[in-house]
């Protein structure tokens, strides 16, 4: 790696592992709830996975707008990169959730409206995903993945009032900020653990978009290479000693 | 809107109707191998009339749902790079564009439909009480899944992977479609309330008109 694309820990990297690091003390020194056991401890993880996964949409949505109205790529960098960091928060919640729910319900799956929709909204962002790799040049696939990156928020809007809309075996919306259920000391780890995440998102939105930039930088590179001509394999006839005696 | 909006719309929309009417793609492929999935279901499942008929509206709508999207990747409705050159040269709006080939795509899909339901009623013995609402869900059905397949079609257009894509694209994102459509029979069947599955199908549909319109020319721009 060269000195120019290579680069030290900003400060918003070290504010992240720190951030990380709290809330993992947090998390294990919190009260042990006594209808669940430790198995409520992935609340820590599954909240603030979950949230990031509608954040990262979010701003894919956002990026993909603002893309298409300022055509600068840096948009369609955003918007990609975050929807990748979706892609990874969203299967991680779900995984998390799985394991919670073993412990929990005895059953890893349950056709609930929530896990449902959440796995269909992974799919949506791996087709988004897919998408951009299909497509070579950065500018069509911006235009193009702007436009599913907005069809893609069709989905987010009922995963999210799926808990409300149907009986379901998940629990409602945790953060009710007008009927807060929970305990102090689990709620401050909650939180923490919530800002440490969102922190990581940033940092990790922050470098992909970067890394981003600099493939682009190497794909104008490449292009502007010139690459071999039909005809480079003949070449002209020696003259000058073709006529020599021996 | 422009006054050439309309007739640009139905000339494109006739224009993908003769050429489907030419190849006969939709009628001698796409409903036969929807019929044949619907005969597939019952031989998988075992033939439990009270089974079959529990499960027979949610596999009509699967199979709309999922052969759909052929409608929307079929032969005639991909355009090579010349033709939409000349559509754009031609001063066609993109909307107008956008609205036709939705507009012939909608019809395909609704007489899929019919014909899909006029196959599952006997094979899986539905009860036809209440089918009345099936006017409203049959078409916003279509429209809907017609908008996405435009849309994803234009989307994956003109690179090798494309078509291949399309399903993938459609699938997840019609889900509001089909959970409209087979929770408003349900809630016939319950004695429910089903306006307000109705309500999102109509929300979906008019969300997806909306992203088509403000889209079709940053889409144009990209060929």
């Amino acid at each position: 790696m060269s000195d120019a694309t290579r680069r030290r820990p900003s400060v918003l990297d070290i504010v992240a592992i720190v951030a990380v690091i709290g809330a993992l003390a947090f998390s294990l020194s919190s009260p042990r709830v006594e209808s669940q056991g430790d198995a409520a401890r992935m609340l820590f993880i599954h909240v603030p996975t979950i949230w990031l996964a509608y954040l990262a949409f979010a701003v894919t949505f956002l990026a993909s707008i603002a893309y298409l109205v300022k055509g600068k790529l840096r948009w369609d960098h955003i918007a990609g990169s975050s929807a990748e960091l979706g892609v990874v928060f969203t299967t991680v919640a779900i995984i998390g959730g799985m394991i919670w729910g073993k412990a929990t319900w005895n059953v890893y799956w349950t056709w609930d409206a929530r896990l449902t929709l959440t796995a269909i909204m992974l799919f949506v962002y791996i087709g988004y995903l897919a998408l951009r790799r299909a497509i070579p040049d950065p500018e069509t696939r911006a235009r193009r993945s702007a436009v599913l990156g907005i069809l893609g928020l069709v989905q987010l809007i009922p995963v999210h009032f799926s808990v409300t809309w149907w009986r379901t075996l998940h629990q409602t919306n945790t953060f009710r900020p007008r009927d807060i259920q929970m305990d102090g000391p689990i709620l401050a780890a909650l939180l923490a653990s919530v800002a440490a995440f969102t922190i990581v998102y940033a940092a990790l939105l922050r470098s992909r978009v970067r890394l981003a930039e600099l493939e682009l930088r190497a794909h104008i590179a490449a292009a502007a290479v010139e690459g071999p001509v039909a005809g480079d394999a003949v070449t002209a006839p020696a003259i000058g000693d073709g006529g020599a005696k021996p | 809107m422009s006054d050439r909006f309309w007739p640009q719309a139905l000339a494109i929309a006739r224009r993908d109707l003769d050429r489907e009417r030419r190849s006969g793609e939709v009628a001698w492929v796409t409903i036969p191998f929807g019929a044949i999935a619907l005969l597939l279901v019952p031989l998988a499942v075992g033939v439990n009339q009270d089974v079959l008929s529990r499960i027979g509206t949610g596999m009509l709508f699967v199979v709309v749902m999922l052969f759909g999207v052929l409608t929307s990747i079929r032969r005639t409705n991909i355009e090579t790079p010349e033709q939409r050159d000349a559509v754009a040269l031609l001063g066609i709006d993109p909307v107008a564009e956008f609205a036709g080939r939705t507009m012939a795509s909608a019809l395909l899909l609704l007489v899929f439909e019919i014909v899909m339901g006029a196959v599952a009623v006997p094979l899986y013995g539905l009860d036809l009480v209440g089918w009345g609402w099936m006017f409203a869900v049959m078409p916003l059905t279509a429209l809907g899944l017609a908008e996405l397949g435009t849309l994803s079609g234009s989307i994956a257009s003109s690179f090798n992977a494309g078509p291949a894509l399309v399903p993938l694209l459609v699938t997840p994102l019609a889900i509001p479609l089909l959970l409209g459509a087979t929770q408003t029979v349900t809630a016939i069947d319950s004695d429910r309330g089903n306006l307000s599955w109705l309500v999102l199908m109509a929300i979906v549909v008019l969300v997806l008109a909306i992203v088509g319109v403000v889209t079709a020319r940053p889409l144009q721009e990209t060929r």
